[in-house]
């Protein structure tokens, strides 16, 4: 038998081969050790990936600590709104330029699909300012068709808030006799409202894609919806809807959890807490165009054209106001705001070109920083209309003019 | 330098401004006192520097954020041509301002990227890109830039207020312009009647002179405009019509309007104030900010600007046959 070259019997050797075999285990064991270390980096890598951003919990303590710019979601036309699902997962955006679709996106910024009213033409609408809720429900305030629009979380049509007591499908129900959940009803302000009794064959959601005075549908007589004109969309941690008015006067309407169960809402009968006027005085407002609430169930709401940030108790009893004037945490033109979970208030200021963040935890208001500036490169602001936070710490911001969606992260 | 000048600005224009300007349904335009702070509605709070004082680039784009179609800051949707609430008031029709209407009501002014639902056919671009005016001191059918530079929504209005109706600026193109208000009130909102008087001839003839052709008759009598100014030359049934005389049809020799009833569709072109009488203006058969009326066959080859609907109220020569009825 051929002993395998480099075998030796040699005693001094074995011992030397001893001492080769025992660095050549502990090499092993090493590189073991080691490949275990990479699969643990490997894992957590992954696992890093999988959510890129801190968890809250993670967050530095400090409250005064301003996000970065991560990157920007483009292929939306001049936005104007931008929500975020309740799993972080799905980026809504509204946009005024081009078809005026809701563009859905997931957290990469690849587009999964749009939406719009059914039955209604670009030049018939204008979606603003949009938020989910629990369910993962999309609602869409559109300025010319002066309702709330509510969708699934695909942006199959739902049903409508057509006043702070009204909703489409009541209305439908008060008209038809025999109303059938199933039934499809569509809604444009400019023509009126389609109704079809369900057919077997057909699905809800394609008969309102291509329903209109075609056959079958019939025109339901006009709803006087006057001095209703939805604008500012949010929900509150209680998972009440608070809408601001711009039509005739101008106010808040907070409509209660109980009235926004399963759609279709035949029997809507909220009692709406409605709080404010149009004027430039205390407990006025001249275009309010966001409400939302601080974890003391404070109202803020941006005070468009008053330049200011007015804040209101849980009844809707007016407190104070901010930001109106010059100065640190001044505001121009506040629109989009968003209150997050250490309440800190952030503010689209969109002619000072940036977002303002204000600590709302006390009873004062403290201004903590702001961030953005003007110009047309990554983390500037060309007229920025609204900003929503996921609870990975990420921000979306709408900048308007530069068309895209920007997304910042602490 | 720059601050100390933008400081003095502010008081001397704060100064100027409270001298009384009416300001419109909650406008940020004008009706400034000396304690308010209204102008960081449009120019920066803080003091960081900006083109030219202003907050960003486009002047088009400040003014959209309120004025455009989202309506966030404004009833008046310009992109669209809506008003966009609900106005109280009873008697009167949209042609001239406000009347009982509900939301969505047709503009004044027309619309920059839709009127009345469909996409505009031609417009006044107020994107700050166009300098080239149409007999602006040339012939009709040529053309010359203006004096301060492109055209934006500030070429026409002043965002600061002014006396003229809807704050049209009071020097336009270099040249002074005074446009009055005519209306059932005196308040400038949108919940009254109200209406440009025919003054608004001369704001239009300060970026097209060459159109404003008063001079009655035609053929060889139309080379100048009428007021001893330049001899333009061309033939006004081809490139410009008569204004600021007086029509008068049926019983009625003082219309407000003048209309035609064609199947079930009533067109009516408004006329504008002089004194006691209504004249004819450039505004009866255009729309200053832009139009979706359609053009085809002969209506399509106008020889001014290629084909398109020339700012036009209604389809084709439909402006022709609403006064001359065959
Ligand atoms: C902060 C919001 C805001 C901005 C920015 C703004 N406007 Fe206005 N503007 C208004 C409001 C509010 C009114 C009152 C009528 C209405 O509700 O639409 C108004 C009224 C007007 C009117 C009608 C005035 C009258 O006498 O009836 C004109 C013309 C006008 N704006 C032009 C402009 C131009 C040009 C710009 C840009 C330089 C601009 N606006 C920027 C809010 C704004
Ligand atoms: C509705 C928006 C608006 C408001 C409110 C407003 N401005 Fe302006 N301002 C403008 C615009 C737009 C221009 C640029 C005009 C142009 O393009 O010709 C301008 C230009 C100016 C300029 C000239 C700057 C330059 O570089 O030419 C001064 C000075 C000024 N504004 C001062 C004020 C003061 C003072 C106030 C408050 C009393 C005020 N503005 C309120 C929109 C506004
Ligand atoms: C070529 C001049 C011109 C330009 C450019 C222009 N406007 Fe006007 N605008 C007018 C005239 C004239 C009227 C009055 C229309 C009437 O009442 O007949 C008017 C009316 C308005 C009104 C009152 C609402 C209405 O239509 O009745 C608003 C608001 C307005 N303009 C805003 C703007 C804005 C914002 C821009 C820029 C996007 C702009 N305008 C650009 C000439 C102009
Ligand atoms: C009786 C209706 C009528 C009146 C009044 C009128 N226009 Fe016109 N205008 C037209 C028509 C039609 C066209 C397009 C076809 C053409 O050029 O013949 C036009 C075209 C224009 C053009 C585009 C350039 C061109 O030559 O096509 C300008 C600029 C213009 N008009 C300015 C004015 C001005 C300024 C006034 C007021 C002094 C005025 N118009 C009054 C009907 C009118
Ligand atoms: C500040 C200067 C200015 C004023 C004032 C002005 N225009 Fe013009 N106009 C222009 C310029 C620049 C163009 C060419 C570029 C464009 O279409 O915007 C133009 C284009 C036009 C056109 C041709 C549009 C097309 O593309 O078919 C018409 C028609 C017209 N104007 C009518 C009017 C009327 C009517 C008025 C008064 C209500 C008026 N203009 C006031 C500057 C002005
Ligand atoms: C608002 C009513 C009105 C409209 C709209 C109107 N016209 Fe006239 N037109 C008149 C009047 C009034 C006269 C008589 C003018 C005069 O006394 O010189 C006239 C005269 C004329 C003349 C005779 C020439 C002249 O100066 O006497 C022609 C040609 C003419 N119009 C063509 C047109 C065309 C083409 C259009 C459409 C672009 C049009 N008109 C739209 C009221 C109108």
């Amino acid at each position: 038998m051929r002993e395998p070259e480099g075998m030796t019997t040699d005693p001094e050797e074995l011992q030397e081969e001893e001492k080769d075999k025992k660095k050549r285990r502990w090499l092993l064991l090493l590189l073991m050790l080691l490949l275990l270390l990479l699969a643990c980096v490997c894992w957590l890598a992954f696992r890093y990936a999988r959510q890129p951003e801190p968890l809250p919990e993670m967050l530095p303590v400090d409250v005064n600590y301003p996000p970065h710019y991560l990157f920007s979601i483009y292929g939306v036309d001049r936005p104007v709104g931008v929500a975020v699902s309740p799993d972080g997962e799905r980026i809504y955006v509204a946009e005024t330029g081009g078809e005026r679709l809701v563009k859905i996106f997931d957290r990469e910024g690849n587009p999964l699909g749009s939406f719009a009213p059914p039955h209604t033409t670009p030049a018939q609408r204008s979606p603003v300012y949009l938020a989910t809720d629990h369910l993962g429900r999309v609602f869409v305030a559109d300025r010319l068709q002066n309702v709330v629009f509510v969708y699934d979380e695909d942006g199959v049509f739902l049903d409508a808030i057509l006043g702070p007591e009204l909703s489409l499908s009541e209305y439908v129900a008060e008209q038809v006799d025999g109303f059938q959940p199933e039934d499809m009803f569509v809604f444009n302000w400019f023509e009126g409202v389609y109704y079809r009794p369900a057919s077997p064959e057909e699905e809800l959601a394609e008969a309102a894609e291509t329903a209109g005075p075609e056959e079958g549908a019939r025109l339901l007589p006009i709803v006087d919806i006057a001095k209703w004109g939805p604008l500012g969309v949010r929900f509150d941690g209680e998972g009440r809807l608070l809408l601001t008015n711009t039509s005739g006067d101008h106010y808040v309407c907070v409509v209660p959890v109980e009235a926004l169960g399963a759609t279709p809402w035949r029997d809507f009968n909220p009692i709406p807490v409605i709080f404010g006027t149009a004027g430039q005085g205390d407990g006025q407002f001249l275009f309010p165009n966001t409400a939302v609430i601080d974890s003391q169930g404070r109202f803020f709401v941006t005070d468009g054209n008053n330049g200011r940030v007015t804040v209101w108790d849980r009844e809707g009893n007016f407190l104070f106001y901010f930001g109106r004037g010059t100065g640190e945490g001044a505001i121009s033109l506040p629109r989009g705001a968003y209150v997050d979970e250490r309440d800190r208030l952030y503010v689209v200021d969109a002619v000072s070109q940036q977002v303002k963040v204000y600590d709302v935890s006390g009873e004062e208001v403290g201004f903590l920083f702001a961030f953005g500036e003007w110009g047309l490169d990554d983390g500037q602001f060309n007229y920025p209309n609204d900003i929503a936070l996921d609870e990975t710490g990420r921000l979306y911001i709408a900048d308007r003019e530069n068309s895209r969606i920007q997304v910042w992260s602490y | 330098m720059k601050k100390v000048f933008f400081v003095a600005s502010i008081v001397l224009i704060a100064a100027l401004l409270t001298a009384g300007l009416a300001s419109a349904n909650g406008g940020p335009h004008g009706g400034y006192t000396a304690t308010t702070d209204a102008c960081a509605g449009c120019h920066r709070a803080h003091t960081a520097t900006g083109p030219n004082l202003l907050t960003a680039s486009s002047t088009y784009d400040l003014c959209i954020s309120c004025h455009g179609s989202t309506g966030s800051g404004a009833n008046t949707n310009v992109d669209d041509g809506y008003y966009l609430s609900t106005r109280d008031d009873s008697g009167g029709d949209w042609n001239h301002g406000a009347a009982n209407t509900p939301d969505n009501a047709p503009l004044l002014g027309g619309g920059f990227v839709n009127y009345k639902g469909a996409a505009v056919t031609s417009s006044h671009v107020p994107s700050g890109t166009v300098a080239a005016a149409w007999g602006n001191g040339v012939a009709r059918g040529a053309t010359a830039n203006l004096a301060d530079g492109n055209l934006t929504c500030a070429s026409c209005h002043d965002p600061h207020g002014s006396n003229n109706y809807r704050i049209i600026n009071e020097t336009v193109n270099g040249t002074a312009v005074s446009v009055t208000q005519v209306d059932e009130g005196a308040a400038k909102d949108y919940n009254t009647e109200q209406w440009a008087d025919s003054s608004i001839s001369q704001f239009c003839a300060a970026c097209h002179g060459a159109y404003h052709v008063t001079r009655a008759g035609s053929g060889t009598d139309n080379s100048d405009d009428g007021l001893g100014n330049t001899d333009y030359g061309g033939d006004i049934s081809t490139f410009a019509h008569r204004v600021d005389m007086s029509y008068s049809y049926g019983g009625n020799s003082n219309p407000e309007t003048v209309g035609v009833i064609s199947g079930t569709t009533t067109y009516t072109l408004p006329l504008a104030a002089s004194g006691t009488n209504n004249l004819v203006v450039c505004t009866t058969c255009h729309l200053p900010h832009g139009t979706s009326a359609t053009m085809s066959g002969v209506a399509a080859s106008n020889p001014g600007p290629a084909g398109d609907s020339a700012l036009l109220r209604l389809d084709n020569r439909g402006v022709c046959e609403v006064c001359h009825q065959k």
